[in-house]
């Protein structure tokens, strides 16, 4: 057997001890994925980013341009000391800047603009039916945009406007919540998976 | 008895029930969504030598729900002689894309560089996803074998999303909503996308917008897809499962809320 699925088996069932209480062994496994995790993306990193950005342009090229981003980035440390911390504001000011102008208009579109011209459906169909689906958003937004309307109290009608938008937020949160168990179960799954067919050889 | 007890018998339930079903060999039918008919039909309508990005945008930690969907899309791609640039937004993602790449190029007798690429992992991904609208060669001017990219053949003329037909995101995470936000707007780029369950519910406003053009999502979604596609994989191998665990889990909300509002009607009793 390969020496891999044999060290995967045995930090798996190490991890799956966590179940009966925390213990020594569980605390290893968990301390070595994050270990070798953290060094993976480490390693990609300083290879894409430092290596192919950076330094290879540098040394192989005499790109001069790449030692301003390069600056900046170390400009970053400058954190760590008390007397020059207020350099590091140059490179922070920048990349919000420039996240910022980049961000802005794309989230405004994507998920405002684009947002509210989907919840604007009409009512009657092209071919003279109703269009059910458009009523029931439109009385789920509006009730739940209602519950989040705090200038006013709940009472009254803006009261039972927002207790029928808890309703729609409870449908949202059940989805949700079932879709997330549905995930972890097929986690969970892969791993039986991993366990029967390729550790123990129980099934093919 | 203990807390502690009640959750071992829970969780020895659960493990007990799931591997059960799992060794049990039970086909079970399940009709496609409309999400999953809709990519399925749209690969299945591209001409041959149509150029798709898959992004492996994920962690090792959700292989198991992901995978099963980038193995049977890359498959049904590779069976249509579409070609395939992969590339990978997430550190994680670069070595699990290349892996995965190779192993089914290799049942295809796909040749890399030819028939499909990958580019490997750019870090800053709006900064990479904004870039390859002007210029791919200029975000990843190698491959991920350390090849000139401009050289390599699938890649002569594929400059930027103009000559993409669709970027496919494998995610679990919210990866595929910059795709769609920076992607989508700004170059008019289709974006589909492959997830984990539990992210589902985040990515239907930019379905019900358009702006999303389909999603495959958990499990449930690959094997779906599997259906379609004619060759049952590890989504349908874990429905039988999938299903116990759901059914095991609704009697014990059940059993749980019996318990509650007994022991709620004996203290309102006692008090």
């Amino acid at each position: 057997m390969d020496i891999g699925v044999i060290i995967a088996g045995i930090l798996t069932l190490a991890i799956y001890t966590f179940l009966y209480k925390d213990n020594p062994i569980y605390r290893a496994a968990e301390s070595l994925l994050i270990g070798l995790a953290m060094g993976y993306v480490l390693v990609i990193y300083w290879q894409t980013a430092f290596m192919d950005r950076i330094f290879s342009p540098l040394l192989n090229e005499s790109d001069w341009w790449v030692l301003i981003p390069l600056i900046l980035g170390l400009l970053m440390f400058s954190r760590f000391s008390r007397k020059y911390s207020w350099l590091s504001r140059i490179p922070i000011a920048l990349m919000i800047g420039a996240g910022a102008g980049v961000a802005i208009p794309a989230m405004l579109y994507a998920r405002t603009l684009k947002q509210i011209s989907a919840s604007v459906m009409p009512l009657i169909t092209e071919s003279g039916g109703f269009n059910f689906e458009a009523l029931v958003v439109i009385v789920g937004l509006l009730s739940t945009l209602t519950y989040f309307y705090f200038s006013r109290e709940h009472k009254g009608i803006i009261g039972k406007v927002a207790k029928l938008g808890t309703y729609f937020l409870m449908l949202f949160f059940g989805a949700t919540f079932g879709y997330t168990v549905m995930s972890r179960m097929s986690t969970f799954i892969g791993r039986i998976d991993f366990l029967l067919s390729d550790f123990l050889h129980i099934i093919k | 008895m203990s807390k502690d007890k009640i959750r071992w018998i829970i969780f020895a339930g659960l493990f007990l029930f799931v591997t059960l079903a799992y060794t049990i060999d039970i086909k079970m039918v399940s009709s496609p969504s409309y999400e999953v008919q809709k990519s399925f039909d749209y690969i299945e309508s591209l001409p041959e030598g149509t150029i798709l990005m898959v992004s492996f945008d994920h962690e090792a930690s959700s292989l198991p729900e992901v995978q099963p969907i980038s193995l049977v899309m890359i498959r049904h791609a590779f069976r249509n002689n579409l070609r395939i640039v992969g590339l990978s937004l997430f550190a994680e993602g670069t070595a699990i894309g290349y892996r995965t790449l190779n192993k089914i190029a290799a049942e295809y007798d796909k040749i890399y560089g030819v028939d499909y690429v990958f580019l490997g992992f750019k870090p800053q991904h709006i900064a990479a996803i904004l870039g390859m609208g002007e210029s791919i060669y200029d975000v990843f001017p190698h491959d991920y074998l350390g090849n000139l990219t401009d050289t390599i053949p699938i890649m002569i003329g594929i400059e930027n999303y103009d000559n993409i037909e669709m970027v496919i995101s494998i995610t679990d995470g919210d990866r595929a909503v910059q795709w769609i936000e920076y992607a989508g707007p700004r170059y008019d780029q289709k974006v589909m996308t492959g997830l984990t369950a539990a992210m589902i519910t985040s990515y239907d406003p930019y379905l019900s917008s358009g702006q999303l053009f389909s999603v495959v999502g958990g499990l449930k979604g690959a094997a779906e897809y599997e259906n379609l596609y004619g060759v049952p994989g590890k989504g349908n191998r874990g429905m039988p499962a999938q299903t116990a665990a759901h059914l095991y889990l609704i009697v014990m909300i059940i059993i749980g809320n019996i318990i509650y509002f007994r022991n709620r009607k004996r203290q309102g009793r006692s008090s």
